[in-house]
């Protein structure tokens, strides 16, 4: 029986059902200080007096530190431009300025109230295109001085943090001779991940290396950024992970970690605890950044599509993190899916005095899809044309290519995609329900799978069960819980629930990429063949041996040894592990798997950081939605998905990716709003205000996966846990726009826009 | 935050089926205290502020958000946490969580089953209408609610085996 495509039930189920799950929030040890940060109140301004003598005298108080009491170094994912706490100058509300230890963390919240402070404050920097212009303040001054994680720079200037862009010459000619020219502008707030568990971290620091409890997608990035901050060695740092609480992104890069690391080395070595209550974690949170994106499109009398130019601005926040990679998607995104003749990008990162912005689930996707396939509905329409039946004559075929010159091989499943949606919901017939207000959207997305390299190892335990170690996570999807499992217990034909992994630990697992871009399953899935392989072979040679037969005639089946025809087992996997050990040669393996460099043309852009999409896939998704016109409310009443899995692995796995990444882009989409004020304040800086979609708000998810093979997977999958977050606000926004018959060019779509565009009658 | 210059008081509440006294201070939520002085760290804390359901409990039968309830409070009063919800109603569900894939992550995972626990307790057979209103004060950000609105189904028209 094969376990590749079943169901098999993760193996952390009954534990997190009973609760007896330890995340990290919950995680304690012996004589541990609870830690907590004091937080600047003001944007921007100059650090003039910082006064911990009061609180350092507090009872209860172990430890107080602020910038002068850590290595004067400046850290980061991509560029090294973050102290551990603010400095001479703070550039955000909820930027760290100093840490408290104490025994309690009520004590460690009254001495924080006896710090003196004083912020010459000045105007903030919060406008993306005021930023970019020459009379901005800058919000690091000393940008020309900052050093590229990986030594190579790359375009930046003054308040864009990083620029990528490509002109391949004479766009504006065909724009100022096109018959038409179809032009917008696009919007999207930031969006919180929003993972249950708030971020926190317990830091022990002993025998001169710092070591550091927490749940995280990755844990050998937190490693680096501690070893950056306290200027160690990454060596001297130990990194064990613990059950995660949800990520999406927000837990690939160091939160509290380093500060509980500090705390640590500073009140002699005990371990403290810092874990963020939810206001603090969403006022700090690395959200999906906000976005300005200006799409045109030159058209010739036929509708196609001469050239298109866009321009693109991402809030980076006050400083970098992984950000500087992501300025790449305009590039990428700006003429996908359809065919255009010349484009025309730039995409430009930008310095501002907010909380800095980072990776969540399908980087940097939603918004610029929400702006391409809106923009696809303006061209239509401007066309006289329908929407459906226009994106299918322009859709990418196989051979096309991406704007990097990468040839796309696979790209007809897209249009097996439009095929499948139909089926399931013919365009031409009316939508189901033909009351007023009610509306559809249709849109595509080809997306990538992050292409870092993974590895495990193996060992064959005496009971003929596998453990494995490893430094990949499971942040929720199943990948390490049912699908490694299942790939291990394939090759090596034994059960999947036979299949233990062990939390990671960066101690005795060899690198790996993270939880992030749909990797796990696809690259660490690789590696597992490799090591099972590995497993079998050395069992089935020992089992030749004590049987005295040729290897190659036998095979595992269910966990015992067969001579290959026959059903009845011979001898036990649990004799083979047993006589191995003890004869002193026990059975491991181990595998190492990176998803290969794809071809693409290094002339097409400056500044393209993240230069191909590795083992692309393809997407289409339907919504249709009911728009309340007295409320302004709007219910998404069918949402149905086309997905490009290569080969499933676990079934109820990709369901849950599907149904639950969905809801979390329905939230983006239209209830997650995150605006700041004028003085750089987050405005929804609770849950209360923060509005997450709840079961009534989210339908259930129609679905079809569509599988083919994919030589670059395990058993033929691809990595699955993002793309279903990348239209919604796509198809949403087209489908309020239909049924309100006004043009929707912001996410999310608010009650107030909604109504605000009904009553505009020009 | 937690309340430091409060009086103490000693509070006497049936906590999983047992008697158990403890020490709470001022304002002390009822979660701080069942994670913090009993570690029943299956009550889970998501916002403090009564908007995710992570910490639900039964407090005398009926669902409430511990992290908003005052421990002091609980004198005298019976409390359900996951970790006493171990009936054949609570069990039914939890396996149909588990053979559903309705756990991801797992955080909000106990609370879902505390409330779910509660609703079917009142009502046998709720639509999934129903469902759906009883889980909208648990915010569940992995699964999309799908797969756990299936387990409770499932539980209503006896698909998960008793285990």
């Amino acid at each position: 029986m094969s376990h590749i495509g079943s169901a098999a039930i993760r193996s952390d189920a009954w534990s997190k059902v009973t609760g007896e799950t330890v995340y990290t929030y919950d995680y304690k040890e012996v004589g541990m200080l609870y830690g907590y940060l004091l937080r600047s109140r003001v944007a921007a301004g100059k650090l003039v007096r910082l006064d911990l003598g009061t609180a350092r005298t507090m009872p209860g108080v172990r430890a107080v530190i602020c910038a002068a009491d850590v290595p004067e170094t400046l850290a980061g994912w991509s560029m090294l431009d973050t102290p551990l706490f603010a400095r001479d100058r703070v550039r955000y509300i909820g930027e760290p300025i100093a840490a408290i230890a104490a025994d309690s963390l009520a004590e460690a919240h009254a001495a924080a109230e006896t710090i003196e402070l004083d912020i010459e404050p000045s105007a903030p920097v919060l406008d993306l295109e005021a930023a970019c212009r020459a009379d901005s303040p800058l919000v690091h001054p000393d940008w020309q001085d900052y050093v590229p994680a990986d030594g190579s720079d790359f375009p930046r200037h003054g308040n864009v943090a990083a620029e990528c862009s490509a002109d391949p010459g004479g766009i504006d000619a065909i724009f100022d001779t096109a018959p038409l020219v179809v032009e917008d502008e696009f919007t999207s707030q930031r969006q919180y991940q929003a993972y249950l568990e708030p971020k926190s971290a317990v830091a022990t620091y002993r025998d001169r290396r710092f070591i550091i409890h927490t749940g995280h997608q990755f844990p050998f990035n937190v490693r680096a950024r501690v070893a950056q901050f306290m200027a160690v060695a990454p060596t001297a740092v130990r990194v064990i992970g613990h059950p995660i609480g949800g990520g999406f992104g927000g837990k690939l890069d160091y939160s509290v970690e380093p500060h509980a690391a500090a705390l640590s080395k500073a009140s002699g070595g005990k371990p403290v605890k810092v874990a963020n209550h939810r206001v603090e974690d969403l006022i700090s949170a690395n959200c999906r950044e906000n976005t300005i994106v200006k799409m045109r499109s030159a058209l010739d009398k036929d509708g196609n599509i001469l050239a298109r130019d866009v321009d693109a601005y991402m809030d980076n926040g006050a400083y970098t993190g992984e950000m500087s990679y992501m300025a790449s998607f305009p590039f990428h995104i700006g003429a996908i899916n359809y065919r255009v003749g010349k484009f025309r990008a730039r995409g430009r990162l930008v310095y501002t005095n907010t909380p800095p912005t980072g990776a969540m689930r399908g980087v940097s996707g939603p918004a610029m899809y929400a702006a391409l396939e809106n923009h696809m509905d303006h061209i239509a329409a401007e066309l006289g044309a329908d929407r459906r039946d226009y994106r299918l004559r322009h859709l990418f075929v196989n051979g096309d290519t991406l704007p990097n010159g990468q040839v796309l091989d696979n790209a007809e499943i897209l249009k097996q995609g439009f095929d499948e949606i139909e089926k399931i919901v013919p365009w031409q017939s009316k939508p189901k329900s033909t009351k007023p207000y009610t509306g559809r959207g249709i849109g595509a997305a080809i997306w990538l799978v992050n292409p870092l390299p993974g590895s495990l190892s193996m060992k064959l335990e005496e009971d003929g069960t596998v453990s494995v170690n490893t430094a990949a996570t499971d942040n929720g999807s199943g990948a390490l819980a049912a699908g490694i499992p299942q790939i291990i217990a394939e090759t090596l034909g034994i059960r999947p629930e036979q299949v233990r992994i062990s939390d990671p630990d960066t101690d005795s697992a060899a690198w790996d990429g993270g939880s992030q871009g749909g990797r796990t399953t696809q690259t660490v899935g690789l590696a597992a063949i490799e090591g099972a392989k590995q497993v079998r072979a050395k069992a089935l040679e020992t089992a030749a041996r004590l049987l005295q037969v040729e290897a190659d005639t036998l095979t595992i089946e269910d966990g015992g040894i067969c001579l290959a025809g026959e059903s009845k087992s011979r001898m036990t996997l649990s004799e083979v592990a047993i006589a191995a050990t003890f004869g002193g040669e026990p059975i491991q393996g181990s595998g190492g798997a990176a998803l290969p460099a794809v071809p693409f043309n290094p002339g097409c852009a400056n500044g393209l950081l993240f230069p191909y999409f590795s083992s692309p896939t393809y997407h289409v998704h339907y919504a249709e939605v009911e728009v309340n016109p007295v409320s302004g409310n709007i219910h998404v009443t069918r949402y149905v998905v086309a997905q490009d899995v290569g080969r499933v692995i676990n079934s109820a796995c990709i369901s849950g990716q599907i149904q639950g990444a969905v809801a979390q882009s329905i939230g983006f989409s239209l209830y997650e709003s995150m605006r700041f004020a004028e003085d750089g304040n987050i405005i929804e800086s609770n849950l209360q205000f923060y509005r997450l979609p709840l079961a009534v708000d989210v339908p259930r998810v129609e679905y079809v996966v569509m599988e083919q093979e994919n030589t670059e997977g395990p058993y033929g999958a691809k990595g699955s846990g993002e793309a279903p977050v990348l239209l919604p606000p796509a198809v949403i926004a087209s489908a309020v726009a239909d049924a309100i018959g006004k043009p929707i060019r912001k996410i999310p779509v608010t009650p107030e826009d909604v109504l605000e565009l009904l009553n505009d009658k020009t | 935050m937690e309340a430091s210059h409060s009086v103490t008081a000693t509070i006497t509440a049936v906590i999983n089926g047992r008697a158990e006294t403890f020490e709470t201070v001022g304002l002390e939520s009822l979660m701080d205290a069942l994670r913090n002085r009993l570690h029943l760290n299956g009550t889970k804390e998501g916002c403090r502020e009564g908007e995710c359901g992570a910490c639900t409990v039964l407090l005398d039968g009926k669902p409430i958000n511990a992290c908003t309830y005052i421990a002091r409070a609980a004198e005298g009063r019976e409390i359900e946490t996951i970790e006493g919800l171990n009936d054949d109603l609570s069990t039914r569900i939890k396996q149909a969580i588990v053979e559903n894939s309705g756990v991801q992550c797992g955080y909000c995972t106990p609370g879902i089953i505390v409330m779910l626990s509660a609703l079917l307790r009142r009502i046998a057979a709720p639509d999934e209408a129903l469902i759906r209103e009883a889980l909208s004060g648990n915010i569940c950000r992995c699964t999309g609610y799908a797969q756990i609105v299936d387990a409770a189904l499932d539980v209503i028209h006896g698909k998960a085996p008793p285990s």
